[in-house]
């Protein structure tokens, strides 16, 4: 799956001074959507890119992807200008609640993807029914995507965002309005991509999401990128110690509180933990499946 | 999984095939087609209507009737088509997917464009058949029943030569491809207007106003070129419309070819130069448009 790649590592996604401002309908006024907005996401790791409603995330999206022109400052993928199209030869997107033609079906509609990329005859057909396969829509292979549920649509959205075997995928909230299992099979897959060293940018909402899968993160505000870094690194309280104890009995219990208060330390909170809620619900609709 | 091997090329016919195919396939899964119907009701109902007429009556309103359909058809199922497919496509973010590919902005449009001008062939293509089929028919039966009431070899000899010169002649092939010129000049016009159209109803008003504008400016260009004496702003404005809009009144000899003139090839080619032409500028234009366009 992975392409060629450079001897020295190249950012799979470059970001310089980046701002973008949009003129207003009949106003002075312009609205800055992105300002100076500098970062890099490198080659092989998932790149988170948070922030709520209106904080610039699409637009950077689209700038990347060369669907919107930057006011200043420039994008590159592997190097590549973004403004060029052959820097989206490396590219698989999926927008936010993708839409494809409903009257073509699944396969149709990688087949009619990998012919923009250039891909085409017996070759062409063989690799969509094996993305077909990695995303669970075999099956499904000759139903029209007018019938998709909005599980399967995302799916699909994946398997043509893949089609040209890029080595960088941008996924717009990928698992938006998609049920908890499903939204489990696209975190499983994006881990799988990264695991076949596919350079991953994430946009979600989902933050316990992002926390799993991604490596690194960006937080946007106002089009301002306010923190970046790893999660680890930027959740991880250094002074405080988490201890879960399996059949501690009271007494030992209270010898735990009583040194931990001679030893200068302070228990903040004390709680039996409790089961994910995803995991109560994977569990109970996989038992009654 | 395989990794097939691609190389990204400037221009590529395979990509804008496979748009135009697209296309094509989506306007025909719409069901467009059913206009046939409708097309056929009024080649066949003025068919009947006319049983009553001379046959040369008979067979001039079929041709009147058959190819000012076709060409209304034509024109109608361009513009109604081609304005639909741009705001679709973005409305339904299919087109965020498509330009994320490696896939140039001109490839798309002009995929686009060739997948209507496909249907608009493909339409222009049944109803001539449909068309000549009927006058084919009308034909058979003029001459059957001229056949069993004339007895005189020699008029019957003459009416046979003039029913047949009446009926089909390959004089209307010329006019039903200007037909189809008329209508991929103003599909294009469209889809130039719909590249900075903020909607789908916005694009049919301006490019049906286009169309009326097309058939009048001739009288326009006459002026303009007769040197008039209005005012130099007045003069402006007719030499600006002269020029931008295209002179569809040019069109309007496939009437001429309608009541069995023949047309000259050099003015063929001519009207073709010219449909070709305006086609290739607004091709242009939207393109100069759209390569700039924030999606």
């Amino acid at each position: 799956m992975n392409g060629s790649r450079s001897p020295v590592s190249t950012p799979a996604i470059s970001i310089r001074n980046l701002t973008k401002e949009f003129t207003i309908p009949f106003k002075k006024d312009r609205l800055v959507a992105v300002r100076n907005l500098s970062l890099e996401v490198r080659e092989g790791e998932v790149y988170g890119l948070l922030g709520p409603n209106g904080s610039g995330k699409s637009t950077t999206m689209k700038i990347v992807l060369g669907l919107v022109t930057p006011t200043s400052g420039s994008t590159a993928i592997f190097g590549c200008d973004s403004r060029k199209v052959e820097s989206r030869e490396q590219v698989g997107f999926l927008p936010e609640n993708p839409y494809f033609y409903k009257f073509l079906t699944a396969l149709e509609t990688l087949l009619f993807f990998g012919k923009l990329c250039g891909l085409k005859g017996p070759a062409l057909k063989d690799h969509a029914r094996s993305l077909l396969k990695l995303v669970g829509l075999e099956s499904a292979a000759d139903r029209r995507l007018g019938g998709f549920s909005k599980g399967m649509l995302q799916r699909i959205g994946l398997a043509q965002a893949l089609v040209q075997n890029p080595r960088l995928l941008v996924l717009d909230e990928p698992t938006a309005g998609v049920d908890p299992a499903g939204s489990r099979e696209i975190r499983d897959l994006i881990l799988e991509f990264k695991s076949r060293g596919i350079t991953v940018l994430l946009c979600s909402h989902l933050l316990g999401q992002v926390q799993e899968v991604c490596d690194r993160v960006g937080i946007l505000h106002h089009g301002h990128l306010l923190n970046e870094g790893r999660i680890d690194d930027l959740v991880t309280a250094e002074n405080q110690t988490q201890l879960v104890l399996e059949n501690a009995s009271p007494e030992l219990l209270a010898e735990l509180r009583k040194r931990a208060v001679d030893g200068g330390a302070k228990i903040l909170t004390e709680s039996r933990p409790q089961a994910d809620l995803e995991q109560f619900f994977l569990k109970v609709t996989q038992t009654n499946s | 999984m395989s990794s097939p091997a691609h190389s990204h090329s400037l221009f590529s016919g395979g990509r804008v095939f496979a748009l135009a195919q697209n296309t094509l396939l989506e306007l025909i899964r719409m069901r467009v087609f059913y206009f046939m119907l409708l097309f056929a009701m009024m080649v066949i109902g003025s068919s009947l209507f006319t049983v009553q007429f001379s046959f040369q009556e008979q067979f001039q309103v079929l041709k009147d009737v058959g190819l000012g359909a076709i060409s209304i058809f034509s024109w109608l199922l361009g513009l109604l088509c081609t304005a639909l497919l741009l705001p679709k496509d973005t409305e339904d973010r299919t087109l965020y997917t498509i330009l994320a590919k490696p896939v140039p902005r001109f490839e798309y449009l002009l995929g686009k464009l060739l997948g209507v001008f496909l249907l608009i062939g493909i339409s222009v293509v049944l109803m001539s058949l449909l068309f000549a089929g009927v006058l084919g028919l009308r034909e058979q039966q003029v001459l059957a029943e001229t056949i069993r009431t004339t007895s005189n070899p020699n008029d019957l000899a003459e009416a046979i030569a003039t029913i047949k010169a009446s009926a089909f002649n390959w004089n209307l092939v010329p006019g039903i491809a200007l037909i189809y010129l008329k209508a991929i000049l103003c599909a294009t016009l469209t889809l130039f207007i719909s590249t900075f159209a903020s909607s789908s109803v916005f694009t049919v008003l301006v490019s049906v106003v286009i169309y009326l504008i097309g058939h009048v400016q001739g009288i326009a260009r006459e002026y303009w070129l007769a040197g008039g004496n209005g005012a130099p702003l007045t003069k402006i404005m007719v030499a600006l419309v002269a020029l931008v809009f295209p002179d569809l009144q040019l069109f309007n000899v496939v009437d001429e070819i309608a009541v069995g003139t023949a047309v000259p090839m050099l003015l063929f080619w001519k009207i073709t130069g010219f449909g070709l032409l305006y086609t290739l500028v607004y091709m242009l234009l939207a393109q100069v448009v759209f390569s700039t366009k924030e999606l």
